[in-house]
């Protein structure tokens, strides 16, 4: 879109942007710069002072080390259940013709139930139910969280499957399922991977419905929010860091990945 | 062949009911349940005590109070996510764009907890700020309204939703013909005019949405509050929390039934106005 908004409207509009991407990320980089710096007390590291000693450390925190790897479990087996499930109700969509909104709907609206209800709601059932708290209901409680994020990447991924091309194959006497492997799944590939990642990280980072649904092994997110209220300690900043610029750089990786890949076609 | 799609359709759909369907409306039932202090849990005899016991000791004013913080953290990003919005769309090359969107996308998919704590360390009264205010001798003792305070809940509100409300407008933004604002100036209108004649009217739906998104989630939230709020502080979320480590369950699902009543409401009826599902993708109506 070519738009003239003068010389002062674009700075005031760029201004304002750039400002609201300083309040989202300022703060968490700001962490991760305290997290390289060898003093106890938090504040930015001199060049001299950087340091990966509060990471060397983190091996040896075995609280955090089994809370982790917990969550890692979780996160794996979440991401893979919700892109699964994604590809079926994505696969739903396009084959409804009425119903399909509502479909859209019923997919997208659990996004929208607050973590803490969810979470009282199912650990309520389970306790009375006699299912005792483990990886499992945790992973019970994160499927509805990941499912709707999921479920639009991979919708949208479709967009790449023109009707044309399986009309050609359905022409050809190409049956529904070869149509779907040899030309669906290919073509929604990098939806399926971003769908698996992004609900991976939703999981590996989601607190409220973890906090009712660990059982004994507590997921690191519950784990750390432990920790940051019982006085924070660079051990917490490094875990954080970590964490952070982790899925910062697999988001940022994807979304770049994808954007190129929208060009090249 | 309608074998093939109740295949497809059967798993999702079972998950969304057995996980969500069937557990919130348990909770509406166990509701209007007893409360049973030889278990600490119900019984199946009909009581409104629960709704009852949200008209005690101001528990309803936290949940107006958590609506009003929802409406008023919904206007704020709204407003900043328009700016947001047209620098991305409009104002970038291809190559800024792609950053920018990255730079989006991101706070989705990293901890709101971990985003919400690193406040803690800009805030607080020897955090980056007061200290800056401080070297600059701006102030001469650090300011104590800025962490624990409702200043600090909705900086952090905005910090974790902002996205919420950028990206439905960016989707309806995409919908608009390019040439229109374009045209508009031609004829002589200003910017700003040709923005709130031309565009914004045209991009309703994606500020609506992204209202109710931002609407919905701080409605639900509870992290924000608890790293960043006063001792006073509450939200929905918190208040549930205390009321269950009492484990006063037919109050923790009266207080629940009225938020997924609000929350739902809102939702269906945005919905209802404006397709939100009509906002992804061309064939997605």
């Amino acid at each position: 879109m070519m738009v003239n908004e003068g010389v002062i409207n674009r700075l005031l509009l760029w201004t304002l942007a750039i400002l609201s991407l300083l309040v989202i990320y300022a703060p968490p980089l700001y962490l991760v710069a305290i997290s390289f710096n060898a003093s106890l007390q938090p504040g930015l590291p001199g060049l001299s002072d950087l340091t990966l000693h509060w990471y060397a450390t983190l091996p040896k925190e075995t609280a955090l080390m089994n809370a982790l790897w917990q969550s890692l479990f979780i996160a794996f087996v979440t991401a893979i259940t919700a892109t699964l499930l994604s590809l079926l109700a994505a696969l739903a969509y396009f084959e409804l013709k009425w119903g399909r909104s509502l479909w859209f709907l019923a997919m997208v609206l659990p996004m929208f139930v607050p973590g803490v209800i969810e979470g009282l709601a199912l650990s309520a059932i389970f306790t009375h139910s006699g299912v005792k708290s483990s990886a499992a209901t945790v992973i019970a409680g994160h499927l509805l969280w990941a499912m709707p994020f999921a479920f639009i990447v991979i919708l949208t991924s479709f967009a790449a499957v023109k009707p044309a091309y399986l009309m050609a194959a359905d022409d050809l006497g190409a049956s529904r399922w070869r149509q779907f492997h040899d030309i669906t799944l290919p073509l929604i590939r990098p939806g399926l991977t971003s769908g698996f990642i992004f609900a991976f990280l939703l999981s590996l980072n989601e607190f409220t419905r973890a906090f009712y649904l660990s059982g004994r092994q507590n997921t690191l997110p519950v784990v750390l929010f432990g920790k940051m209220n019982s006085g924070a300690s660079p051990v917490i900043y490094a875990i954080s860091g970590a964490i952070l610029l982790l899925s910062i750089l697999i988001v940022a990786s994807v979304v770049l990945i994808a954007g190129r890949a929208r060009k090249a076609q | 062949m309608p074998f093939r799609r109740t295949l497809l359709i059967a798993p999702p759909l079972a998950v969304v009911v057995v996980l969500g369907v069937v557990p919130l409306a348990l909770v509406v039932i166990w509701s209007f349940w007893t409360w049973d202090p030889a278990t600490y849990w119900i019984k199946p005899e009909l009581s409104l005590a629960g709704y009852a016991a949200i008209m005690d000791a101001g528990r309803w004013t936290v949940i107006v109070s958590t609506l009003a913080k929802s409406f008023g953290a919904a206007i704020l990003c709204s407003l900043l996510a328009y700016p947001l919005a047209y620098a991305v769309h409009v104002m970038s090359g291809p190559r800024v764009q792609m950053l920018l969107l990255a730079l989006m996308t991101i706070p989705f998919f990293t901890s709101y907890l971990i985003r919400s704590f690193s406040w803690r360390l800009v805030l607080g009264r020897t955090g980056a700020i007061n200290e800056m205010l401080q070297a600059l001798h701006i102030t001469s003792a650090p300011l104590d309204w800025l962490l624990f305070s409702n200043f600090a809940v909705f900086i952090g509100f905005i910090a974790s939703y902002l996205p919420f409300a950028v990206f439905p407008l960016l989707l309806s933004m995409r919908r608009v013909p390019p040439e229109l604002m374009a045209a508009a100036r031609d004829l002589g209108a200003g910017f700003w005019r040709a923005l709130f004649t031309i565009l914004v009217p045209l991009t309703y739906a994606g500020l609506f949405a992204g209202f109710l998104f931002v609407f919905v989630m701080v409605a639900g939230s509870s992290t924000e509050v608890q790293m960043l709020g006063g001792a006073g502080a509450s939200i929905v979320s918190v208040m549930i929390n205390d009321v269950m480590r009492v484990a006063n369950y037919p109050l923790a699902f009266a207080i629940s039934v009225v938020m997924l009543a609000t929350i739902f409401g809102m939702v269906l009826v945005g919905n209802g106005f404006f397709k939100l599902s009509g906002l992804f993708g061309e064939d997605a109506e």
